[in-house]
């Protein structure tokens, strides 16, 4: 009897192939078909942050070996035919067309693209191009340029609101009125995404109006459907195949200018074209996450109870590509108990390049500077900063004053703590010295929203060979989306993995959820589930009217499907003999609609993080020793895929609390941090053994009715809430909070480096 | 990358012919190729060197030799380095990664290019990558960048963890041109940027690095190299520090010391040495010792921090290497 592999830890079912070398990434994919016609594409960029190209000499790259065209912009659209995106792909798609403008918007702008017959020849042959421009300065300075209201946050809250206890007059009469005030100003540079896959395309044109499209993408469907309106096709004429990706983290959630360039010459030559971005192109032409300036002020009373929240930022809104960062959505707008919150988001108009959702988008900076105020407010009041948080609970959101569907956050705190050893802390800062180390321990709290997206479909096919396939067009960014299809779909149908192929990766394949928010797997599992449960009754169909089936005749109602076998009428047969003996080599079914997120509650994962860390007393270095993360993420499907990606998100929280940043030249606007050398993320040797705790409370509050609500498979895989963000939430915080332990000092810009450290030590 | 011709000679003389300004010696490869492919170096001619016999390690009574095409991970592993020269194995362990330390050369290491960023991207302006354009670090992102050595027209720190044990030490470079051969201490063999940064060293167009020899001494047993950087592994210093100490009873009897990220080239710190000698190992000692460290520093905007940080990353060595006596 199978067992239903829910919950356990589960190799990727693609990890041989991955760590072989063999799993065929965008950039690697060689279309064998016709794979000696291919030609590859580099990119020319601009060297100025604002103003007009006036002249591109692109003689010498004609000139160069190989080359088979050079276009560069502004480049007549007979050529390169790419058009305006509208209507729901344009949020997903740059708003501008690459190569059809004089215009420069940005350093690193997409100016030139030369094909050649190799990569070498192309990328040498873009070296020759020369650009002239008539520069105007950038604005650049998100302190000086105007500010605007960032507007409605990612999930279509207000980022600006007040709510005021009866009788107050506002959010400062009430900081005024509180018994204690921290207020405390935290600034962070430009961070990038840095998957370890370069951005990659490869456009094969099957027919003058058909293309298949290979690369990253985090939402398949609307990467695909942004290409057809770029290249002017009908949208079921654009395929896109995404099905190994090295890593999105949000940098691949956009339609960038790469993807229409390469198919668009594609097209123009004849031939099938192949662009990789370099590592450094990928800091200018692929997001990053806004730098930013925020505001939080606390305001309690002398044994820590909140009474004011005001949490303020400015972050930019780049002239191209632009993300509403709005720090304080979910996080000060959702954390903790207060009869008085305002929270406002300003964005300042500058001439950098695009900037997009990061994981932990609004969540990892706005709970940095949160949870340092909140420890700030511990030290203030003598309260423990565990115990604070207890008191400050909420059991509604503070904005909606609904409840949450499910939240175990307080047995997060207790379990941390003492897995962590909390108690044997002291609170006196700089109390634990072992020879040049200061060491210091520091928590955090971590929250991120999770309601459940919808419109998404599943298919389950059951073959004539016992196996199953489950399909579905999301895609797996290396998180393990595809093992999550294939145990969802053994349990829905209670056979052994191994007798289940997943399929992603494909929009040729019923729409997939988006692989973005935490939402992948919440959005799917119930979609395999009902997909499952509509296969079954399918069969049951069959069974009873087709010639060749014992049941032929018979009333579906008196089947039963238990683990692979159908069974009636005193007989039993697996659902692969059952087609054999029909004559059908498979049969499929897809989810059907439905499955909206309950009415009345509110969705979250919540978490804890507790950190060791230790500083050196002469030189200021800071390094994580120990790190403890306790998740309230609901039901997990892959015990080992979950605690890599909270993993992952920790270390995520490691570079944002200690290395990471990108460095933006006021005058120039260019970004001067931009390769691996310079622009740092943690490396193994920064990264200590992660103790991660998974609860696992399934949300019993998560999903709504699908079809017709009947049970008649295994739904142990419900219940499950995305964790892919929520490592990333609050563990900056964390480090930062042990480094006050450790060294008494505070610092609220990250990263924490020795240079700003050494001044006070 | 531009076009260029390709060599494989077998011998240092046939390696030397023909060899002019745009030759470029190619032994591990891990600069040269890079910035090539960045296309901030343009040889016409390459000459890769791996087959000639410039490897060997070896120790005798003047002191240590090390072939210019020896590993930096042959070197730091090697027990006579490591029993006799720590700070010079602690160095090469501290440096890149260890897929680097297994390509990149001795000869090759002395001759890294700066890390800067702005030498890096032919897109901006610098005088040592284009002489004349303008130093793009001045007004630019110079958090890395020297405060000492440095001129109007370059602030590029020197990258080399090895040269900075290697100065302290007196070490002597070998040279082998189509003219014979020379030997020049490490120390001189480095030149000030001044108004020609593009010129790094008094190594001649036609000439190659044979080796090194790091003369035998009573205090290298006893040293100790203090990498400070951001990131545990795989970056730049932000300072470092090769301290060796001599000692007698509890008091110091000669002293070498050097310090990395702060010059234009490996900083020998005469003074602090002068000041350490003689006196008690104290804390007290070293305090004082390093407080004129760095004298003569000229900070900009970002790099601020760092004659803090170098006296401090002194005193941390001194002290860690006194403690583990």
């Amino acid at each position: 009897m199978p067992r239903s592999p829910v919950g356990r830890e589960i190799d990727r079912v693609d990890g041989r192939l991955k760590v072989t070398g063999a799993a065929e990434y965008s950039g690697d994919y060689r279309a064998p078909e016709r794979a000696a016609d291919l030609a590859h594409a580099h990119l020319v960029t601009s060297t100025i942050a604002r103003g007009t190209i006036t002249r591109i000499d692109t003689a010498a790259a004609l000139a160069s070996p190989g080359v088979l065209r050079v276009y560069a912009a502004p480049e007549p659209i007979e050529r390169l035919a790419l058009y305006g995106v509208t209507g729901q792909a344009a949020g997903f798609t740059e708003p501008y067309i690459p190569l059809q403008t004089a215009a420069v918007r940005f350093y690193g702008q997409a100016i030139a693209m030369v094909v050649a017959e190799t990569p070498e020849q192309a990328r040498d042959a873009a070296a020759l191009v020369t650009a002239t421009y008539a520069a105007q300065p950038p604005r650049t300075s998100i302190a000086d340029e105007p500010h605007v209201p960032a507007g409605p946050t990612i999930s279509g809250s207000p980022s600006s609101l007040d709510i005021l206890a009866p009788g107050v007059e506002s959010i400062d009469a009430a900081l005024a009125a509180s018994d204690v005030v921290v207020e405390a100003e935290f600034h962070q540079n430009v961070q990038h995404h840095v998957g370890m896959e370069p951005h990659a395309v490869l456009a094969v044109w099957e027919e003058p109006d058909r293309v298949t499209i290979y690369a990253g993408a985090q939402i398949p469907a609307a990467y695909a459907l942004g290409m057809a309106q770029r290249l002017g096709l009908l949208p079921q004429n654009v395929r896109l195949i995404t099905k190994y990706v090295g890593g999105g983290f949000g940098a691949r959630v956009v339609l960038w200018s790469d993807t229409p360039l390469a198919a668009a010459a594609a097209r123009e030559l004849g031939r099938p074209v192949r662009l990789v971005l370099t590592r450094e192109q990928m800091f200018t032409l692929t997001g990053h996450r806004s730098h930013l300036t925020q505001t939080v002020r606390l305001g309690a009373s002398r044994r820590g109870v909140l009474n004011a929240v005001s949490h303020r930022s400015i972050a930019e809104r780049p002239s191209t590509m632009s993300f509403t960062m709005t720090p304080a959505h979910s996080t000060s707008d959702a954390l903790y108990r207060t009869p008085n919150l305002h929270v406002d988001a300003q964005l300042a108009v500058l001439d950098i390049p695009g900037s997009r959702a990061m994981r932990g988008p609004n969540e990892a900076p706005g709970s940095f500077a949160l949870e340092t105020a909140m420890d700030e407010l511990a030290i203030a009041t003598g309260v423990d900063p565990v115990e604070l948080r207890l008191r400050n609970h909420a059991t509604t959101h503070p904005v909606s004053g609904l409840p949450w569907s499910s939240k175990h956050l307080e047995e997060c705190y207790r379990v941390g703590a003492e897995r962590f050893g909390w108690s044997a802390r002291s609170s006196r800062p700089r109390s634990r010295v072992d020879g040049q180390w200061l060491y210091g321990t520091g928590m955090a709290t971590a929250i991120y929203p999770a309601a459940r997206r919808t419109g998404f479909a599943v298919r389950v096919q059951l073959r004539n060979d016992d196996t199953a396939v489950v399909s579905t067009g999301t895609s797996d960014l290396g998180t393990g989306a595809t093992t999550m299809v294939a145990i969802s779909g053994a349990d829905a149908l209670g056979i052994p993995l191994a007798r289940v192929t997943p399929e992603i990766g494909d929009t040729y394949l019923p729409p997939g959820a988006p692989a973005v928010g935490s939402s992948g797997t919440h959005a799917t599992v119930p979609l395999v589930v009902d997909a499952a449960r509509n296969v079954i009754a399918e069969l049951k169909r069959l069974a009873v009217t087709r010639d060749g089936s014992p049941w032929q005749g018979a009333a579906a109602e008196d089947l039963r499907y238990e683990r692979g076998i159908l069974h009636g009428g005193g007989r039993s047969m697996t659902f692969g003999r059952l087609l054999t003996a029909i004559g059908s080599r498979g049969v499929d079914m897809e989810s059907s609609p439905g499955g909206d997120p309950i009415p009345g509650v509110i969705h979250h994962s919540f978490g804890a993080h507790f950190c060791e860390v230790r500083v050196n007393r002469f030189t200021g270095e800071t390094r994580v020793t120990r790190f403890t993360t306790v998740a309230d993420v609901g039901r997990v499907i892959n015990a080992k895929a979950a605690r890599s990606q909270l993993v992952g998100g920790v270390i995520f929280g490691i570079g944002h609390a200690l290395l990471e940043e990108n460095h933006l030249e006021l005058r120039t606007g260019r970004l001067a941090n931009s390769t691996l050398a310079d622009y740092l993320v943690p490396v193994n040797a920064d990264v200590p053994d992660i103790d991660v705790v998974m609860l696992d409370e399934p949300d019993p509050r998560l999903t709504g009715p699908l079809g017709d609500g009947s049970e008649d498979v295994g739904t142990r895989s419900l219940g499950a809430r995305g964790l892919g963000e929520i490592g990333t939430v609050g563990s900056a915080a964390a480090i930062g909070n042990a480094v006050f332990n450790a060294t008494g000092v505070r610092l609220r810009d990250v990263p924490i480096t020795p240079d700003k450290l050494i001044e006070h030590l | 990358m531009r076009p260029y011709t390709f060599a494989q000679p077998r011998s240092v003389r046939e390696a030397l012919r023909g060899a002019g300004p745009d030759t470029a010696f190619l032994a591990g490869g891990t600069t040269l190729v890079d910035l090539m492919k960045l296309e901030v170096v343009t040889p016409e001619r390459v000459v890769d060197i791996n087959r000639l016999p410039l490897d060997g390690i070896t120790l005798d009574h003047k002191g240590l030799h090390i072939g210019a095409l020896e590993r930096m991970s042959d070197v730091a592993a090697d027990r006579r380095v490591r029993e006799n020269y720590p700070m010079v194995a602690q160095a090469l362990e501290l440096s890149a990664s260890a897929q680097l330390r297994n390509m990149a050369s001795i000869g090759g290491n002395l001759l890294q290019r700066t890390r800067c960023g702005y030498f890096r991207d032919v897109s901006t302006p610098c005088n040592k990558r284009e002489p004349g354009s303008g130093c793009s670090a001045l007004e630019g992102i110079n958090r890395g960048h020297a405060v000492l050595g440095t001129s109007d027209d370059c602030i590029a720190s020197h990258p080399s963890d090895l040269a900075v044990p290697l100065v302290a030490l007196s070490t002597v470079v070998h040279l082998a041109s189509a003219r014979g051969t020379r030997s020049v201490p490490l120390d001189t063999f480095y030149t000030l940027p001044g108004a020609t940064p593009e010129v790094e060293n008094v190594l001649r167009p036609n000439e190659l690095i044979t080796g090194i020899t790091v003369p035998r001494s009573p205090w290298a047993a006893h040293s100790l190299y203090v990498k400070v950087r951001d990131r545990q592994s795989y970056e730049f210093a932000l300072t470092s520090a090769a301290v060796a100490l001599g000692m007698r009873g509890r008091t110091i009897t000669s002293a070498r010391v050097a310090a990395g990220g702060v010059g234009t080239r490996p900083w020998r710190l005469t003074a602090v040495e002068r000041a350490l000698t003689g006196r008690p190992a104290t804390a007290a000692t070293f305090e004082a010792a390093v407080v004129r460290a760095a004298d003569g520093a000229q900070p900009r905007e970002h790099n601020a921090f760092k004659p803090a940080l170098l006296r401090r990353t002194l005193v941390r060595a001194l002290t860690e290497l006194q403690e583990s006596r």
